[in-house]
């Protein structure tokens, strides 16, 4: 113990702190050493951990959006394009409220003006000093007063960012698709691979099927902001960030359909009449879809992320449903376009020729079903050519269900096409164990009846049917529906070229594919063919076949509900023609289907007919 | 004689110079000196690039008046201060309450501390604490136990409370708890009886829900913030985070001279005056720290050595009243830079940025010069 004396006579001065010295010390050295122990453990025990954390306060990542690839027709016509767009973003924490200077600069309403604020609150709870998306593409005109007045609105910057962009409008809409935010589902499982909140992915056609290929790669940005979010660009800050400062974003690759767009235009047109229908022309020599229409339509560039609610809701009331791809999701009885496969069936297994004649006296006696005419003493390229179902029920008789199936199926009926497009649908080809598996089921001879010509319960997609033409037309090869030619990098370098595929080599032997083709120059040329004069051309020789297919009746409130619709009668038949063209040596092959339109010769043959050949003078002229 | 440390005595009949030497006392001197370089050295460190850069020049003319003052107080015999102690008192709670009237006229950031003299901001509460350490060395420097009876230091005990209630209504929390703190530290170390203090300091603890019920929202906050400084992360406790991230990443041998990444990128808020020691910790790291630490232990431990070879019980009391305030400051201080307690605007003797308190620690340590000068009887 130390001890102390004020002078050496008296004792000490403050005896009292003499005797509490010691617990005195203890005080000071425990509460000194306390702190000591703390800051043992925050600098040296957890130093690494603070350590980061503090250059996390500083640097920042941001990412650099990537370009989203092109979607081009096979001419290299722009379908899906990006063009800028000028975003005014506000911060929260330098910009709290909406001043009437800004809304004089925007000539905002009211109700822009709250909705501003509502985003700069909203923003301002999350992360005040980031800057958030306040009002979306305002324009070229806007964005310059803004610029010019900037100096006074802090907090407030105009970003110019692409925005996808269809400059075709709603051409090929079903095929080229559109984009839309993601869920947060969706997000949730793309996690790690560069998606923001806001981005848009692709959600229909093309821009779905292929977004990984146009999407590209985003690049980086690491920067070192100061706790005002002030970007701070000093030697401290390049220590901090370490490394490189941008890692740029990689453009994405260009998609190049098979798709003629001045083809896909004329399509279009001359299916505008109609409320509703689909047209598929395909390249016989390679199964590569030219046009393919699905109407009604939408516009991409209103789908992309700046459709409103309302217009929504407007398409998804619209009873033709406009999002459901009529080319290849929708599937329907193919009515007498679906005869080939029991004139195959019937001349490959010998019961059937070429010669034998049957009379038709308007009704066909075993089911009891009417004929669409009393078509009289026929051979089988004439009921071809008049489409005459009574002698096509009698092939059927002989022939069985069975057998119309297993030909259906090897032209590739009743299994999706593989395209892989908007969720190309199989159809349905039924056989004899189909019908005995249904509840209650039951085989009877009818279903064969009605399946000889297309209906009952034969349904298909007009990709099907027009992949199946294209196997008759060239001679027995079934390719896959061919829709992206190649993938192409920024400068135009094909990085992927898709070749023709080939599904199977058709077992008919060409002699009997030859009757059916022969048949179907009837049709067209010939008078009393179904689809003469309205398919006749002089300028290229077409074949083809009509259908008419009848539509099942409806309730009396589907009805009703439906008959809204102008010249669109849920109760009508299907107009149907299939074909291809030319004649003598097929190069293309063509599916028009007008729903609920009537008669297939009368209003699917004109149409088939202008598009063939506006093909032949001005599309093919140009390759 | 023996003290903690003993030095070799002047005597006489040595020359000018080695008296001169003997007058001084070295080891307070250059301890105090070289804290208030580090503390220069620290807010340059902080200052320096930033909108803030006038604050070194204005630190260093404290430093000027503090040193005059530090002179002043060693060579003012402090028995002659004893006597007007009450005075002194009297006058700085008048002070107090000419702040309190000036602030109900101007609010300002919730508080108002400052009296506007010229270019200067007086802080009357700094003074208040000089002034309660020598109210404390006259009431305590009886030595008959008579003095001592509840009936003799009811009155003067209820006037030392007035400046402490009134720097609590400022409102200024840690200034008024930390005159508390020193009243009671200089009671335990210097009463003859201990008993009284320890009834007091119990009273004092029930008293804390009454005082907790007074407290402004601001000051619930920080405590709340204290508490739990992840639950508040915009806030204070944002500022207690920060800090503890920047007394952390300065790891074992800190970031460096002016290299604290925390303070140039501003994520310390007011680090000159109550956060120095961030500022610090972060450029110099554990090593640095440390040698802070140390640095007031030893001041610590000086002016408790001055204390015992005091020649009387008056010097004696105004050294323990000094090293009380000294060590509270410190600690709490630093424990609320280390998220071990609430902030609540303790500056850091010699470091924090402001004259006040500068000048304050100056006049303190002078004192103590001046009871060790006269520690031999001139």
């Amino acid at each position: 113990m130390m001890l102390s004396r004020g002078s050496a006579s008296a004792g000490p001065a403050l005896p009292e702190l003499t005797r509490r010295l010691r617990a005195a010390i203890f005080v000071i050295a425990g509460a000194l050493l306390l702190l000591v122990g703390r800051l043992w453990q925050l600098q040296v025990m957890r130093g690494d951990s603070y350590y980061q954390r503090t250059v996390s306060n500083v640097v920042k990542e941001r990412f650099l959006p990537s370009i989203r690839g092109r979607i081009v027709d096979r001419k290299g016509v722009s379908l899906a394009d990006n063009r800028p767009a000028f975003n005014l973003y506000v911060t929260p924490a330098t910009y709290p409220v909406v001043a009437p200077e800004l809304r004089r600069l925007l000539a905002l309403t009211d109700e822009d003006a709250d909705k501003i604020q509502d985003r700069v609150n909203a923003g301002a709870k999350h992360s005040a000093k980031s800057p958030v998306l306040a009002l979306e593409d305002i324009g070229h005109d806007k964005a310059i007063v803004i610029q010019q007045a900037v100096q006074h609105l802090p907090g407030i910057e105009i970003k110019e960012e692409a925005y996808r962009y269809y400059p075709q409008g709603d051409l090929a809409a079903h095929v080229i698709g559109y984009m839309t935010q993601m869920t947060a589902d969706e997000l949730e499982h793309s996690a790690g691979q560069g998606y923001d909140t806001s981005e848009l992915v692709g959600r229909y056609g093309i821009e779905a099927m292929f977004e990984n290929y146009l999407r590209g790669k985003k690049g980086k940005e690491r920067f070192a902001v100061d706790a005002q979010g002030r970007r701070i660009d000093d030697a401290m800050a390049a220590e901090l960030i370490q490394g490189d400062r941008v890692t740029d974003p990689v453009a994405g690759f260009d998609v190049m359909l098979t798709i003629d767009s001045r083809l896909q235009k004329v399509a279009e047109k001359a299916l505008a009449p109609y409320a509703a229908g689909a047209v598929a022309v395909i390249d016989v020599k390679t199964g590569r879809i030219l046009a393919l229409v699905s109407k009604p339509s939408f516009d991409p560039n209103t789908m992309t992320g700046h459709v409103t609610k309302a217009e929504l809701d407007l398409l998804n009331r619209d009873p033709r449903k406009p999002f459901i791809d009529k080319s290849l999701r929708a599937t329907y009885p193919p009515g007498s376009t679906f005869k080939f496969v029991t004139t195959f069936a019937a001349l490959e297994d010998g019961q059937a020729s070429e010669d034998e004649k049957i009379t038709c006296k308007g009704y066909y006696q075993p089911t009891n079903q009417d004929c669409d005419a009393e078509h009289g003493t026929l051979d089988l390229l004439g009921a071809i050519q008049k489409s005459c179902n009574v002698y096509f029920w009698n092939l059927a008789q002989r022939i069985g269900l069975d057998r119309l199936s297993d030909v259906a199926q090897e032209y590739g009926l009743g299994r999706p096409t593989g395209l892989g497009l908007n969720g190309d649908a199989a159809g349905r080809v039924p056989t004899r164990a189909w019908y005995e598996k249904r509840p209650g089921g039951k085989y009877m001879f009818g279903y064969a009846i009605n399946a000889a010509t297309g209906q009952g319960d034969v349904e298909v997609t007009v990709l099907q049917m027009a992949m199946a033409y294209t196997a008759i037309a060239n001679g027995g090869t079934l390719y896959f529906p061919q829709i992206v030619e190649r993938v192409l990098d920024g400068d135009g370098k094909t990085v992927i070229d898709y070749q023709p595929r080939v599904a199977a080599i058709m077992k008919t032997p060409p002699e009997i594919v030859d009757v059916w083709k022969r048949g179907l120059y009837k049709v067209v040329n010939e008078l009393g063919g179904t689809a003469n004069p309205y398919a006749t051309s002089s300028v290229v020789t077409i074949a083809g076949k009509t259908g008419t297919a009848e539509v099942k009746s409806k309730t009396r409130r589907e009805r009703i509900e439906e008959r809204t619709m102008e010249g669109w009668h849920p109760t009508n038949a299907h107009a149907w023609f299939a074909g291809f063209a030319p004649y003598e040596d097929p190069e293309i092959a063509i599916v028009v289907f007008v729903e609920h339109g009537g008669s297939g010769g009368k209003v699917a043959g004109p149409i088939a007919k202008q598009i063939v050949e506006a093909y032949f003078t001005k599309i093919k002229e140009s390759k | 004689m023996k003290g903690l440390i003993d030095l070799p005595r002047a005597s006489i009949g040595v020359s000018r110079w080695r008296r001169f030497r003997a007058t001084i006392d070295w080891p307070l001197t250059i301890t105090v000196a070289l804290i208030t370089a580090i503390g220069l050295l620290n807010l340059y460190s902080a200052t320096q690039g930033t909108p803030h850069a006038s604050k070194f020049n204005s630190q260093v003319g404290w430093v000027v008046v503090g040193v005059v003052g530090f002179a002043i107080a060693t060579i003012v015999d402090y028995r002659a201060m004893l006597r007007v102690a009450w005075i002194g008192l009297g006058v700085v709670v008048v002070l107090l309450v000419v702040v309190q009237l000036l602030g109900r006229s101007a609010l300002a950031n919730g508080s108002t501390r400052w009296i506007k003299l010229g270019a200067f901001r007086l802080q009357p509460t700094e003074l208040a604490k000089l002034a309660v350490i020598m109210v404390l060395a006259r009431l305590l420097t009886p030595t008959d136990p008579g003095a001592y009876r509840w009936s003799n230091l009811a009155v003067p005990g209820v006037l030392l409370l007035v400046p402490v209630g009134l720097v609590a209504v400022q409102p200024d929390l840690g200034s008024a708890i930390l005159l508390v703190l020193v009243i009671l530290s200089v009671g335990y170390l210097a009463m003859p009886d201990i008993w009284p203090m320890v009834h007091v300091t119990l009273g004092g603890m029930l008293a804390i829900p009454v005082v907790w019920e007074t407290m402004h929202d601001y000051q619930k906050q920080r405590v709340f913030a204290f508490l739990d400084p992840a639950a508040d992360p915009t806030g204070s406790g944002l500022q207690i985070l920060q800090s503890i991230f920047a007394v952390g990443s300065g790891k074992l041998v800190g970031k460096g001279f002016m290299q604290g990444t925390q303070t140039h990128f501003k994520y310390l808020p007011e680090h000159w005056t109550d956060f120095p020691f961030s500022v610090w910790a972060e450029e110099w790291g554990f090593i640095g720290s440390i040698v802070l630490v140390i640095l007031y232990a030893f001041l610590l431990l000086w002016i408790l050595n001055v204390a015992l070879r005091s020649r009387d019980r008056a010097g004696a009391i105004i050294c323990v009243g000094v090293a009380a305030m000294t060590f509270w400051h410190v600690v709490v201080n630093i424990m609320m830079v280390l998220g071990l307690a609430p902030v609540v605007g303790v500056t850091l003797p010699f470091i924090s940025y402001g004259g006040s308190s500068l000048v304050t620690f100056f006049v303190a340590m002078g004192l103590v010069a001046s009871v060790s000068l006269r520690k031999h009887g001139y």
